[in-house]
């Protein structure tokens, strides 16, 4: 059938075996190392938000960080305050956040082109502000304490592996989703939108609106990182939800490529390798990011997937033309 | 489709009086237009004649500044692009405006994606419509999973045609379909008009080859500076001295002895 075919059945099962491997991670790394995997993975989640905003959509947002900071202290309310589980937490984690995030969304998508990332700047620099100093709702400058680990049904995810697995659950039931929504029509009108918003509006796309779904859709994902981040740190702090923080995620995605999930994949992993396996750096870091992506932006302007696939592509066409050649 | 099956008919999209001024540019002076279903009229005049920015009023990029837009008898002048589009208002672009970043099969289906949209339309079984329209379009060889990208400037052009056509329009405005295309795929275009036509669709074509909008034209309306200066069937207008003047200029003295 023709609606069938398979856009990209290499990093499909590229990712399949990536998660495969990864889920045996606790079994043969230190504590250490599955903790960092585990804070990898929310970071995933965020790229991935990115990923559906601009990947899909084309449109670039700044303030990535501070909706996960909103589904991180929405988390953190339900857990402390009102004494509701996991589950409603997560549940209204997602759902705030991506209401927020379609209620901005439909204002500031008025604003065309790069003015929609510039409000996003405004957006996340505002966020920051409401983190540090409404007290009521983020524990203001001191932060919020003592939040608790992962409940299901009584359960408690006590150790660092079994947080790592609910982790990796959320990722990789997030990453199917999107693959959905890729070859869904709303999926499709996103990248009509990317590649021509003119076009877009000429095939009866409502362009506002659907901006702002993708915007919710993204504000989800960040939703569901934040409130993963609240139950695996226990403490949350309006100084991880920054506008660099913001910056790192678009690096990493610029970094493996907007091209699929897999990018986002490719460049949470490969940043979190530098930030790990260069601590000694760490101050030279920003530096190493800036150059970096200049000189990927030169080079290889679609990132390391980009790349991948043009090389796959041309050994492609090289054994067909050396079949053809042995006939 | 002559004159009188027009009378008893009711047009699909009518014009009334329409008027467009960009500063002190006038673009379209009290154009009055009608196109039924199932006819081919064509759109033409020399550059700059206003031509594009008719079709861009008709859709709703540009407001009107005076006049209205009626589509089935309703009056659609203010509503946004997208919604005359899902009200069956089909067009393509000058230059193709392609999903650039997708695949030829993905372009394929956001047509069919705007049948669905629609409301009161089967969505089209594109599995059989898809190889059809392809192969009424010459484009039968092409690879799907190809990105639009690789495609010949001709073939993109074809393939938007294409892609209007799976989206089920009632009214189909073609800008220069047929402009940088070689002989044979001008063709192609001449075929897809007709594959719109037996399917009752109302077309709109602006060009700038007269040998295609003579031989597929059942009325012509011709601009120039933003005035419908003739309308009428292919011979009146070949005919027609006002229009010869403004093809070939020359004075007003000149034509007239």
């Amino acid at each position: 059938m023709l609606q069938k075919s398979k856009k990209n059945p290499v990093s499909a099962m590229a990712m399949t075996a990536f998660a495969l491997l990864l889920a045996l991670a606790p079994v043969a790394t230190s504590v250490y190392t599955v903790h960092v995997i585990s804070v990898a993975m929310i970071s995933y989640l965020c790229v991935l938000s990115v990923y559906v905003l601009l990947g899909l959509c084309g449109q670039n947002s700044f303030a990535q960080a501070g909706l996960w900071g909103v589904g991180a202290y929405l988390a953190g309310n339900i857990l402390l305050k009102t004494g509701g589980g996991t589950l409603t937490a997560f549940v209204v984690a997602i759902a705030g956040t991506a209401l927020l995030a379609f209620v901005l969304g439909f204002a500031f998508f008025r604003l065309k082109q790069y003015y929609f990332t510039f409000a996003s700047i405004g957006l996340m620099t505002i966020l920051n502000g409401v983190f540090m100093n409404w007290e009521p709702f983020s524990g203001g400058a001191v932060g919020m304490k003592n939040i608790p680990t992962f409940t299901f049904f009584g359960w408690q995810a006590t150790t660092e592996q079994s947080k790592f697995y609910i982790v990796l659950v959320v990722c990789i039931v997030a990453t199917v989703l999107i693959g959905l929504l890729f070859r869904s029509s709303l999926g499709r009108a996103f990248m009509a939108i990317r590649d021509n918003e003119m076009t877009a509006d000429s095939m009866g796309i409502n362009s506002l609106l659907t901006k702002s779904i993708a915007f919710a859709i993204s504000g989800a994902l960040c939703g569901a990182a934040g409130a993963l981040h609240a139950s695996l740190s226990g403490y949350l702090s309006y100084q991880s939800f920054t506008y660099n923080q913001s910056t790192i995620y678009l690096i990493m995605i610029m970094i493996g490529g907007t091209i699929s999930p897999a990018g986002a994949l490719i460049g949470t992993c490969v940043i979190t390798i530098l930030q790990e396996g260069f601590r000694s750096l760490q101050d030279y870091m920003q530096l190493i990011y800036g150059v970096g992506v200049i000189l990927l932006m030169i080079f290889q302007p679609e990132g390391i997937l980009g790349g991948g696939k043009a090389l796959y592509e041309r050994i492609c066409e090289r054994r067909k033309k050396a079949k053809a050649g042995s006939r | 489709m002559n004159a009188f099956a027009n009378a008893e008919k009711k047009p699909k999209l009518v014009l009334v009086d329409v008027c467009k001024n960009f500063g002190g540019v006038t673009a379209a002076q009290d154009i009055q237009l009608e196109i039924y279903s199932g006819e081919v009229v064509g759109l033409i005049g020399p550059n700059g004649a206003g031509k594009t920015t008719l079709i861009n009023l008709i859709t709703g990029v540009y407001p009107v500044s005076r006049g209205k837009i009626l589509f089935d008898g309703r009056e659609i002048t203010h509503q946004p692009t997208y919604k005359r589009a899902l009200e069956g208002i089909g067009r393509t672009f000058q230059h193709p405006h392609l999903l650039d970043r997708c695949d030829v099969l993905t372009n394929g289906i956001t047509g069919s994606d705007m049948a669905a949209r629609k409301r009161g339309i089967q969505k089209v079984d594109l599995a059989k419509e898809l190889p059809r329209l392809l192969a009424c379009a010459g484009l039968e060889g092409i690879n799907l999973s190809d990105p639009v990208s690789k495609l010949a400037y001709g073939q993109q052009k074809l393939l938007e045609v294409v892609r209007v056509l799976l989206s089920q329009p009632q009214i189909l405005l073609l800008d220069e379909p047929a402009a940088g295309l070689n002989n044979r795929e001008a063709e192609y275009v001449s075929a897809l008009i007709q594959y719109a036509t037996e399917k009752g669709i109302g077309v709109l074509l602006i060009e700038h080859s007269m040998e295609l909008v003579m031989s597929v034209c059942d009325r012509i309306t011709v601009l120039n500076f933003g005035t419908q200066i003739a309308t009428g069937t292919p011979e009146q207008i070949q005919s027609n001295p006002e229009v010869i003047r403004a093809y070939l200029g020359g004075g007003d003295s000149d034509a007239e002895n």
